[in-house]
């Protein structure tokens, strides 16, 4: 009997030692899985932010040997004769429509707050925010008012820029703007006005949410150029009586 | 009890020290193993204490549910059932309950002796 014990014995701590093992190497694997993991999703992230840097300077490179282009152009326009001081005066005009050239003037500005009532309410807080479909509401109605130039936050308003939510921020040209959001227009200061404060309109609208929505009439505005490199692959112009299909 | 901490000890400081590192991907499969010998260590020394002890019982068992209980893990992976959560649940709660008879019985042996100890004063 005594004999029998001392074997059970011997065979269990042979066993626990083998599990012991097995634990302190399973330990050790985890520990270094965790490190690893961790490791893995720095460098994916460095390279990443390394990649996106890369590109940004090579953009803004291209975006300066272009605008040095231009100046050139422009600078030999200015000696030529009138026909060419016409063409450029019309390239002005033109670079003015597109928007990228900063403007002043005239105007009024808007400014947007995300409401103060959401945390008193406790209802869905998504209703009390300033969402992106509420500033294109507003760009809507002033250009529909005949604003001249708009910006939002600095970011100029161009026929292709676009407005759209990105998670708790609005993305306007690709920059990511917080509110308080701030609309400049240039334009008739009454016509635009009166374009957002009517009965039914977009501030009637956005008022019971508790969104502040203040409007004021400036003298002097200044709207940002717009910066952001711009691109036609796809598209060419059609030449006038040429086949347009 | 006593001898199986030791070995546990001795074992785990075997472990770390060896700096073996399991491949990646088993490390599940190793811990449900872990587990049903853990269960099978508590289910061994429940019996010596019952004098019920069987050597070829206790080491089948031992190596027999850490071998089920991995090619159970396998098995559902394969058809993307979570078996490890059953196995988990099973042997986790054997365990407990095989503590709970080895903490019992420990503690009766511990008072009865007092009580002998008494006796023979008086």
């Amino acid at each position: 009997m005594k004999k029998d014990k001392q074997q059970w014995y011997i065979a269990i701590m042979g066993v626990c030692i083998l599990l012991g093992t097995i634990i302190g190497i399973q330990y050790n694997t985890v520990k270094k899985q965790a490190a690893a993991i961790e490791m893995q999703r720095v460098t994916e992230l460095s390279n990443a932010l390394k990649k996106m840097q890369d590109e940004n300077e090579k953009l803004s490179k291209q975006l300066a040997e272009d605008e040095k282009k231009l100046r050139e152009y422009e600078g030999l326009l200015a000696n030529e004769g009138d026909a060419m001081k016409t063409l450029k005066k019309e390239l002005d005009q033109v670079r003015n429509y597109a928007g990228m050239t900063k403007l002043q003037g005239r105007g009024v500005e808007i400014t947007l707050k995300d409401s103060s009532m959401a945390a008193q309410s406790g209802g869905d807080i998504n209703a009390y925010l300033v969402h992106a479909e509420d500033i294109l509401s507003i760009l809507n109605e002033l250009n529909v008012a005949g604003a001249e130039a708009i910006s939002i936050n600095g970011q100029r308003i161009v026929s292709n820029s676009s407005v759209r939510c990105a998670g708790s921020v609005v993305n306007v040209n690709g920059v990511k703007i917080a509110a308080p959001f701030v609309i400049s227009a240039i334009g008739n200061a009454d016509i635009l006005e009166a374009a957002l404060v009517f009965p039914g309109g977009v501030v009637d609208s956005l008022s019971p949410w508790g969104i502040e929505i203040t409007i004021k009439k400036q003298e002097h505005i200044v709207i940002p150029a717009y910066t952001l490199p711009r691109q036609m692959i796809e598209a060419s112009p059609v030449e006038e009586g040429g086949n347009g299909a | 009890m006593i001898f199986a901490l030791v070995g546990l000890l001795i074992g785990i400081i075997i472990g770390l020290q060896s700096g073996y590192v399991f491949p990646q991907g088993y490390s599940v499969y190793v811990a449900i193993g872990i587990l049903a010998c853990l269960d099978s260590v508590l289910g061994g020394i429940r019996s010596t204490l019952d004098n019920s002890f069987r050597l070829k019982i206790f080491v089948s068992g031992f190596f027999g549910n850490g071998i089920l209980s991995i090619a159970l893990i396998w098995l559902g992976n394969k058809l993307n059932i979570q078996l490890s959560i059953a196995a988990v649940v099973v042997f986790g709660s054997r365990l407990f309950q095989n503590f709970a008879y080895i903490r019992r019985h420990l503690l009766d042996s511990y008072e009865k002796r007092g009580n002998i100890e008494k006796n023979e004063k008086q």
